[in-house]
């Protein structure tokens, strides 16, 4: 028998007794849009995620940390999963990072395929206000190499480069804060940046000191919301203060970690190999997306438990289904045999059928599936996500939908496999006999 | 071309064995037309589905066109129900839901014959058994008498070298009882088929060239007419 004729006689009995079909395949259905919509929310998280990520760190950036723990991430540093690892003196430990050695930077900066190497600047302030008014707000305070401000988008005015001094790049979300109708007013417009000593945090009596910054530039909108961004120069000032270390970024008292960048993003693994030869830590986009992966990958594999036991539970209406039709087409089951179905050809059939279950009820689910993603992509972007129109809490990449429609064919298959076995089982003197 | 050796077929009901067939011999030569007449429970239809490949014999050999198929698998079974015999039964057993036309094509969906091509056959078929105008039919909307036309179209269409009927006319009235015999025996000669009607009625097995009377699963008395 040809696939083609396999495929025609399981539609057509799928035809002939249309309730028990359609109730089989409704259970199918509920399991294949369970499933499909719950991965497709853990992927739109996911995109989500590895796009901000994207953003703070481009794939031809990467992180060297004076030692090679530096950036150990992963649960075995977070502390589950195992006992304690042993702190060794020369390997430091993960929390703690001594500064770089002129001479480490001096090799990092030597490696094959380096375009340039900054340190990566450490600052905080207080607050940020507008030069003529008293309302302070929270900030973040970032000190960027120009090509990772370039890599932002821009709303209104223009980048900062490295020699720019005075000069900064605010959040959007500050508009609101300024009562800024559109963002070409805040152009021109002075921050008074607040700036606490570090001691502040652990209570000690401090110094404060003010900048004033001018906005030329207004960010796009991204979850960075209290994001004020400056250039490499503003913000080694700023940071010598706020530390208190005068000498912080000279010779004297070296970065602890700097920024990398690579000639081109197919070099990054590269580059991390030779950093970590010079016993030297480093951390790639790339590291830091894989983690993102294997923790999305765990998450979807538990969103779609509730599917799949949907999906199993629809396995059984499969199964009794065709034991059913066994019944039914027994006398039709004798008459294929003797005129020339094979054992093999019966079970063909009745596995085909199960096939056609599961994957009817695959896509009809993953249409379902994929409505319902729309139509939560819909009401979140009119309300909650108003500000990420970019954004889809619900994706459907093409995989998903292959990976439901064939998962759900195939464990229909299955269940179809113990049924197809009694019927090619069938002896035919007696099925032909059968009432 | 059929020939059976010494062909038992055992039935054991509890400590019962009961002897459907025992101790077989026969020959049948190609284009042969052979009446089998017996009380109930006499052994033909088991007879005849050994002879068909959809039964096997307990012991003995069942040579046919120099084919064992007391030795055959599944598969060269199904091939040679397929190719070689066409059934014929007292109940018609159509399928409820086919049409005349595909009901008399299904045994070209298991040679893999494409449905244009088998359509053909299948139409060409009916009209043989002078059904052709029928063919959109169900069995449901079908007489008795054409019904059992289509199951003989059915039976014909693989061209095969075996016809089985076993008590084709049983369900038919006499008048319409003798149309059928004499389709089958004009097919069987105008074709060369070699056929085997089991039957109850004197009056059809006189249509034969021979007629084999079976009593107790053996075969009792084998009398040849011109
Ligand atoms: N599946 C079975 N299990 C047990 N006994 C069987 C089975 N099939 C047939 N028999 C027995 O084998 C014997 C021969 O049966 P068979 O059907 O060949 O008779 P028959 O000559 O065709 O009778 P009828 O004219 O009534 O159709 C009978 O005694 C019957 O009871
Ligand atoms: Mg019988």
């Amino acid at each position: 028998m040809t696939i083609r004729d396999l495929l025609r006689n399981a539609f057509s009995n799928l035809r002939r007794r249309k309730l028990r079909s359609f109730l089989t395949i409704f259970a199918v259905v509920i399991g294949a849009a369970l499933v499909s919509l719950l991965v497709s929310l853990g992927v739109g998280a996911q995109e989500f995620l590895t796009a901000q990520i994207r953003a703070t760190m481009p794939p031809d950036v990467l992180m060297v940390g004076s030692n090679p723990n530096a950036f150990q991430i992963g649960f075995g540093a977070m502390g589950f999963g195992g006992s304690p690892e042993e702190i060794t003196d020369d390997e430091g430990s993960p929390y703690s990072l001594a500064p770089l050695t002129p001479q480490e930077i001096e090799s990092v900066r030597a490696l094959e395929h380096v375009e340039r190497v900054d340190p990566y600047i450490m600052v905080s302030a207080d607050s940020v206000r507008l030069q003529n008014s008293e309302k302070r707000f929270r900030t973040q305070l970032t000190a960027l190499p120009d090509y990772l401000i370039t890599s932002k988008e821009l709303v209104a005015g223009r980048y900062l480069n490295d020699d720019s001094q005075g000069e900064c790049i605010i959040a959007n979300q500050y508009l609101e804060s300024f009562n800024f109708d559109r963002a070409e007013d805040a152009l021109g417009q002075e921050v008074v940046i607040q700036v606490g000593q570090i001691t502040s945090f652990i209570g000690l009596p401090t110094k404060t000191k003010d900048y004033t910054f001018e906005i030329v530039g207004v960010a796009e909108k991204t979850l960075s919301s209290t994001q004020i961004m400056i250039s490499i120069e503003d913000g080694k000032e700023i940071a010598r203060f706020w530390a208190n270390e005068p000498e912080l970024y000279t010779d004297e008292v070296p970065p602890a970690i700097l920024q990398v960048k690579v000639e081109d993003s197919q070099y990054a693994d590269q580059v991390a190999e030779a950093v970590e030869d010079l016993d030297l830590g480093a951390l790639t986009s790339a590291d830091v997306l894989g983690l993102v992966g294997d923790i999305f990958t765990i998450i979807q594999a538990v969103l779609s438990v509730f599917g799949l036991i949907a999906l199993g539970v629809a396995s059984l209406g499969i199964i009794n289904t065709l034991i059913m039709a066994i019944y039914e087409r027994t006398r039709e089951i004798g008459v294929m045999k003797a005129v020339g179905a094979s054992q093999g050809t019966v079970r063909r059939l009745f596995t085909t059928e199960g096939a056609a279950i599961g994957f009817l009820g695959g896509v009809i689910g993953v249409a379902i599936g994929y409505g319902l993603g729309f139509i939560i992509n819909q009401v979140s972007h009119s309300t909650f996500l108003a500000d990420f129109e970019t954004f889809n809490i619900s994706v459907f990449p093409w995989w998903l939908i292959v990976g439901v429609i064939a998962l759900s064919t195939l464990i229909a298959l299955l269940a179809a496999l113990y049924p197809a076995h009694r019927a090619s089982r069938l002896d035919p003197i007696e099925a032909l006999r059968y009432e | 071309m059929i020939e059976l050796r010494n062909v038992w077929r055992l039935y054991r009901m509890g400590d019962e064995t009961i002897n459907a067939l025992a101790g077989i011999d026969l020959e049948i030569s190609q284009g042969e037309f052979i009446s089998i007449v017996g009380p109930s429970g006499s052994g033909k239809s088991t007879l005849l589905n050994i002879i068909g490949g959809l039964d096997s014999p307990t012991t003995g050999t069942v040579v046919v066109d120099g084919q064992n198929l007391s030795k055959a698998s599944d598969r060269e079974l199904s091939l040679y129900r397929n190719k070689k015999v066409g059934f014929v039964f007292q109940t018609f057993n159509l399928q409820p839901t086919y049409t005349a036309l595909e009901n008399v094509a299904l045994p070209l969906v298991f040679a893999k014959v494409p449905l244009r091509k088998r359509n053909e056959i299948a139409r060409d078929t009916l009209e043989t058994v002078e059904l052709a105008e029928r063919l959109g039919h169900t069995p449901g909307q079908l007489s008795g008498g054409e019904r059992q036309r289509v199951a003989i179209a059915r039976a014909l269409v693989n061209d095969p070298r075996i016809l089985l009927a076993d008590e084709p006319t049983g369900n038919l009235d006499s008048r319409t009882s003798e149309l059928i015999v004499e389709l089958l025996q004009r097919l069987s000669k105008e074709r060369g088929i070699t056929m085997l009607l089991v039957t109850h009625e004197m009056m059809i097995a006189e249509h034969a060239n021979r007629v084999i009377h079976m009593l107790d699963g053996q075969i009792a008395r084998s009398t040849e007419r011109k």
